[in-house]
């Protein structure tokens, strides 16, 4: 079920046998799909914090716009998932709540980076 | 206290960008020179077979369900025999391979190496930052904190009535650090993402990896308690089939 032309969430269906207790997952494509996830989940983070640098965010909002961007985010690739998320991740938390707070640090820079150049010149 | 300061135009373009920049070319060269550096070890036939040892036992651990009972308990004396079972390390040996890896010096050479590139070009760039930039106010962040954080954020700055989320250009710098990281996994492909911490928790586990992965697979292995999954399919086979005829 390969979807073309579309890098992120990249389809990989790693074989989730609905067995009882046997889950069988293919390796090499539950790493791809781990991966595309982080690489959406930091190129958001990047993207979101120029936006409330820009927009001039500060305090909490921004934290919070941080968060949302990151559940649209979560939304999304849960929607991209056909939302059978065990046919190609071995749990909701991957494609839920992982690498959220990685992608942190990365906002925090290039939200601050933005909010200068654009407000305090 | 939050009257707004306005700051020179010139820290930006001076202080701001130049650091960014700087820091993601080092990041940037920092992988090529590794790449470049990385000597090519011969790898130790011993060291192979073990590992290899290790992958087939963690399949039979993962797969156990699929062989019947018998197949499983033959495979798994194989394994965990007292005396002669591939896994088993007697006391005496397990030992020397730590003291072995650590004193190879084909293996410390490398790690030094992996090292040293990965603190010079931090020194270097912490000292050029605190030589060339300090004693101003570099940035604002957009998000207050508390006072105690003021030493730590300000420290070329000495006043103490500025507004704490005025920084200088050390915590810029920090920031740089931590937050590149991402930018740095988009740009230079997969494994370059979490180049410093990553690296250091790998040196503090590395050298003893072997014999103590071949005891916990035999751990794991012992352990595991067998449950045939093929009675299951028949039911599951019937389930699917019952359901396309519907």
């Amino acid at each position: 079920m390969a979807v073309e032309g579309d890098p992120r969430a990249s389809a990989n269906k790693s074989l989730g046998d609905a067995v009882d207790d046997l889950p069988i997952f293919n390796v090499d494509n539950l790493q791809s799909n781990i991966k595309s996830i982080y690489y959406s989940r930091t190129f958001l983070s990047i993207i979101g914090g120029v936006i409330a640098g820009i927009w001039g965010f500060t305090g909490f909002t921004g934290f919070i716009f941080y968060f949302i961007v990151m559940a649209a985010a979560s939304l999304s690739l849960a929607a991209k998932a056909k939302f059978s998320v065990h046919a190609y991740f071995d749990s909701w938390s991957r494609i839920l709540v992982d690498g959220i707070f990685g992608g942190l640090m990365s906002f925090v820079l290039f939200w601050t980076f933005a909010y200068d150049i654009v407000h305090i010149f | 206290m939050a009257e707004d300061l306005v700051l020179d135009t010139a820290i930006r373009d001076w202080v701001l960008v130049p650091l960014s920049v700087v820091m993601v070319l080092i990041g940037v060269l920092r992988y090529f020179v590794s790449k470049l550096m990385r000597s090519h070890q011969a790898p130790d036939l011993k060291v192979v077979k073990e590992g290899q040892v290790i992958l087939r036992a963690r399949n039979l651990r993962a797969a156990s369900g699929f062989i019947p009972a018998k197949s499983f308990r033959s495979r798994k004396t194989y394994f965990t025999n007292e005396e002669n079972g591939l896994l088993h390390v007697p006391k005496g040996q397990s030992q020397n391979a730590q003291a072995q890896m650590f004193s190879d010096p084909n293996l410390a050479m490398d790690m030094m190496k992996k090292n040293l590139s990965m603190i010079i070009p931090q020194t270097l760039t912490f000292a050029w930052v605190n030589f060339f930039f300090s004693g101003f106010v570099a940035a604002k962040i957009p998000f207050p904190l508390t006072q105690r954080f003021r030493g730590m954020l300000q420290n070329g700055i000495d006043l103490s009535t500025v507004d704490v989320s005025y920084v200088s250009s050390r915590s810029w710098y920090f920031l740089n650090l931590f937050g590149l990281r991402g930018l740095f996994s988009l740009i230079l492909g997969e494994e370059n993402a979490m180049d410093d911490t990553q690296r250091m928790m790998q040196m503090s586990g590395f050298g003893f990896d072997p014999s103590r992965s071949l005891s916990a697979e035999k751990d794991g292995i012992d352990i595991i308690q067998h449950d045939w999954a093929l009675p299951k399919m028949e039911k599951r086979a019937e389930d699917a089939l019952k359901k396309l005829l519907k």
